[in-house]
């Protein structure tokens, strides 16, 4: 009967089709995609070569990570609109939590997948100011002062504007008679102050250190230390107020993603070797703060001790989200655009 | 020069450059929402060059003075400039990102189409109408042969989704009805393998192969009567080395000379698939030779072993270029109530196709031939006549732009459009062509036993075209033709022939 003999010719010719196209079943080397914030640039660039050479020592394979940096709640968005992250390694863990709410890509523990919170770095909250600090800025409460510009990024798209705000409302919090209507107050001044909001941290150093806009950069530690590292001690300094915040920026895994691009073993390991000894030395070499002990007795100098607040001062990422940064939250209410 | 005059000079300066670099920045961003924040930003802009004028004016009148106070408010004034023009860099940042995530509509001579900022999917759609009439100057069209007609009415949605995946829709609505022409999708794994499901073009023959918006002619020549149009199948194919070699295999359900398988209800014709297969090279289509790089040659056939009947016979009947019937094989006979006489396919059909353009220049020229060899059978109340039986046609066709443009075989672009009151008349081009079909004596032999009449089918038809194109634009154009067929037989007598046909045809014809 023709109709086998069709079958047949039909089998042989999907088979050749099979066999012609079976390169592409089988790439050659992996490829990860870290979605980051934006002043981690630096850091990953480092640590991105270090893991090469462990995963290939351990596996053979050849591991190649491209970075994807930006204000870390607008880097959530794009990961939740479809950039296909094996991994995210953004500025708080209430930009992760958006990927479980809104986008479905990993677990709700998530946090708890790897040591301390899947936080393998710290950071905080400094002042940056010009070389020889002409308008004397020593503290939170200088900041709301006349004449006096801040720089600070949008806390509707960058983390790190987030934990400057925080920053700011815990200070006003501590302060004598200091309650939400004056923590309120102080922020809508501070905010009063701010000339131009840019997306993400990295864009504020830009307007102050290479546009020459501000007398003060609400930054990163790392941000802080790196603009003296590239323009010199004589051109800018760091203050210490006296209160900042603990920040805590999280890693993870976007599972569905990994499992989809068959990533999850090596995106695992990719973060799990963070809090390696080998990698805590570059993270402190890149201005973080390590949660290694004994790197960070090593680096101990480096970064100065401060009377930190954390995320939990506030009740979470959660309920902060809701409370100041989403739509309508207290930031709507304070921020009039300049 | 004096401190005071040097921030002047800065001052005067840098406010000509902003006030230069905001009117770019204006001209470039200036669209959509950000229109009335830059507008704002323009204003507050142009009131702070007022003050640093007055600045300087007061600041020319105090320097005897030595006044310092206003040093700090010029500093103050650079501030809110830096700002401003912050402001703006952030601006038209946003507007290039919010420009990179939008997605890109077009409109032009080749159609619409929506496509996302990456360009990984894109839906067109695109369109065909012709129009057009029909002239006979001979005797054998009937009278109403003369007549306008809607001949393609053609919309076309076609597209990519991620990147890898195409699909094409095209139904046909012309000459009162509506058909499937095109329903397809493929897969382009790689430049050399795209799998193509569904119905579509039966890569085979030559001209068939030309767009019906890119043809040169009215209607297409003889060896495209004897090769298949579209039918439905799957097909491997795709581009080696650049394309300097295409290839493509593939199985279908298998068509009569010439036509499509809606004609037969988009079903198998017989008792088995139709193999095709194409080979075409173009050697030079890399190379720095541009005067053989318009050069390409190949070969295609079909092949089926099937097995027709009477009732569905798998056979076609021919038509002339001017769309003249002008042959068929014997039907059944009316006068055997009881006996289906019918020629039918039984057996295998061999369809062979070498194929050949060259373009250069303003100068086309394709070529082609087909050969059909076909096992044929006719039962008669005298007995069983089976036979191997053999029609052949080809055919040169020639065209040259009288206006300069660049022939090629995937249209062209005019050098002008025509439009009223402006200058430019469109494209003009010439074209000829000569073309044969030979049908094998031994169709004609057995007396009441052959598989066609003798005495009313020609054995031979030759046809000579000549035409005239006018491109008003990429997407219109009005055509002219004329056309002579001259017959060997058919003449309802032995030894007597057809009268010759000549008839002229036009067209309007959109195509985007």
């Amino acid at each position: 009967m023709n109709h086998k003999r069709f079958a047949g010719r039909i089998a042989a010719f999907a088979l050749g089709l099979g066999v012609a196209l079976t390169p592409i079943a089988h790439a050659a080397s992996v490829t990860l995609l870290n979605v980051s914030y934006d002043p981690t640039r630096e850091l990953y660039e480092d640590y991105n070569k270090e893991f090469a050479k462990f995963w290939k020592a351990k596996t053979g394979d050849t591991v190649q990570i491209r970075q994807s940096h930006g204000g870390s709640g607008k880097q959530a968005r794009t990961v939740i609109d479809g950039l296909p992250a094996d991994v995210v390694t953004l500025a708080l863990a209430g930009d992760i939590d958006a990927l479980v709410t809104n986008g479905k890509l990993l677990p709700v523990n998530w946090q708890s997948r790897l040591p301390h919170n899947s936080s393998p770095y710290t950071s905080t909250i400094v002042f940056l100011v010009r070389k020889g600090n002409p308008k004397g800025i020593k503290d939170w409460g200088d900041l709301i002062k006349p004449g006096v510009s801040v720089i600070t990024p949008n806390p509707k798209t960058s983390g790190g504007a987030r934990w400057n705000y925080l920053a700011g409302w815990a200070w006003a919090l501590k302060q004598p008679g200091g309650n939400e209507a004056s923590a309120k107050e102080y922020t809508r001044k501070l905010f009063k102050n701010v000339p131009v909001l840019d997306t993400g941290a990295r864009g504020a150093t830009t307007t102050f250190v290479q546009r020459g806009i501000g007398d003060v950069l609400l930054a990163w530690e790392n941000e802080a230390f790196l603009s003296i590292k590239e323009l010199g001690p004589d051109k800018v300094e760091i203050v210490m107020p006296s209160l900042s915040i603990l920040a805590e920026p999280p890693v993870a895994v976007v599972d569905k993603v990994a499992l989809r691009r068959g990533t999850r073993e090596v995106a695992t390991e990719y973060l799990k070797h963070l809090y390696s000894p080998e990698a805590q030395e570059i993270i402190a070499r890149n201005y973080y703060r390590p949660i290694d002990a004994q790197v960070a007795a090593k680096y101990a100098s480096q970064f100065p001790k401060l009377d930190l607040v954390t995320i939990e001062d506030f009740g979470g990422w959660a309920k902060t989200q809701k409370e100041h940064f989403a739509d309508g939250g207290v930031f709507d209410q304070i921020y009039a655009p300049q | 020069m004096s401190s005071v005059e040097r921030q002047q000079a800065r001052a005067g300066a840098g406010s000509k450059i902003l006030a230069a670099s905001v009117v770019a920045l204006l001209g470039l961003t200036a669209t959509g929402a950000h229109a009335d924040e830059l507008s704002d930003l323009r204003q507050r802009l142009d009131a702070q060059e007022r003050q640093i004028q007055e600045l300087q004016q007061r600041l020319g009148q105090r320097e005897a003075a030595g006044s310092t106070a206003s040093s700090a408010q010029l500093e103050s004034q650079q501030q809110q400039i830096k700002v401003l023009e912050r402001k703006l860099e952030l601006n038209d940042e946003a507007a290039k990102a919010a420009a990179a995530s939008n997605p890109v509509v077009k409109a032009g001579p080749k159609g619409f189409s929506l496509q996302s900022p990456d360009g990984a999917n894109v839906v067109k759609l695109r369109g065909t109408l012709h129009y057009d009439g029909r002239y006979f100057l001979d005797d054998n069209a009937p009278d109403s042969a003369d007549t306008w007609l809607l001949r393609r009415v053609r919309p076309t949605l076609e597209g990519t989704l991620n990147d890898i995946f195409d699909f094409r829709f095209t139904p046909d609505f012309a000459g009162g009805k509506t058909i499937i022409l095109d329903a397809y999708g493929a897969i382009r794994f790689r430049p050399w393998a795209q799998l193509t499901a569904g119905k579509f073009k039966v890569p085979v023959g030559l001209e068939r192969l030309v767009s019906g918006n890119d043809m040169k002619f009215i209607e297409r020549g003889l060896p495209t009567v004897l090769l298949p149009n579209r039918d439905l199948g799957v097909a491997l194919g795709g581009d080696i080395a650049g394309g300097a070699v295409n290839y493509s295999v593939g199985v279908y359900n298998g068509v009569s000379d010439g036509s499509s398988s809606d004609s037969q209800g988009d079903v198998e014709l017989d008792s088995d698939r139709d193999w095709a297969a194409r080979v075409f090279f173009q050697p030079f289509l890399n190379s720095d030779n541009f005067a053989l790089r318009g050069l390409g040659f190949g070969v295609a056939a079909t092949y089926v072993n099937g097995t027709g009947s009477v009732q569905r016979p798998g056979l076609p009947s021919y038509r002339t270029p001017d769309q003249q019937s002008f042959f068929r094989f014997r039907g059944d006979n009316a006068a055997t109530a009881d006996l289906n006489e019918a020629t039918y396919l039984d057996g295998e059909r061999l369809r062979v196709t070498p194929q050949a353009y060259y373009y250069v220049g303003s100068f086309g020229a394709l070529a082609e031939y087909a050969r059909v060899s076909q096992d044929l059978s006719r039962q008669t109340a005298s007995g069983l006549h089976h036979g191997n039986v053999d029609v052949s046609a080809w055919q040169l066709a020639l065209s040259y732009f009288l206006t300069g443009e660049d022939a090629s075989f995937k249209g062209f672009k005019p050098n002008s459009t025509f439009s009223i009151g402006r200058p430019g008349w469109g494209a003009f081009e010439i074209v000829a062509r000569y073309n044969q079909l030979k049908l094998d004596d031994s169709l004609f032999e057995g007396g009441s036993l052959s598989f066609v009449d003798p005495l009313t089918q020609p054995r031979k038809v030759t046809e000579y075209a000549v035409g005239l194109n006018w491109y008003f634009n990429e997407s219109f154009k009005w055509q002219i033709n004329y056309e002579n067929a001259k017959f060997d037989g058919g003449g309802s007598a032995l030894g007597r022939d057809r009268g010759d046909g000549e008839a002229i045809l036009t067209r309007l014809a959109v195509g985007f």
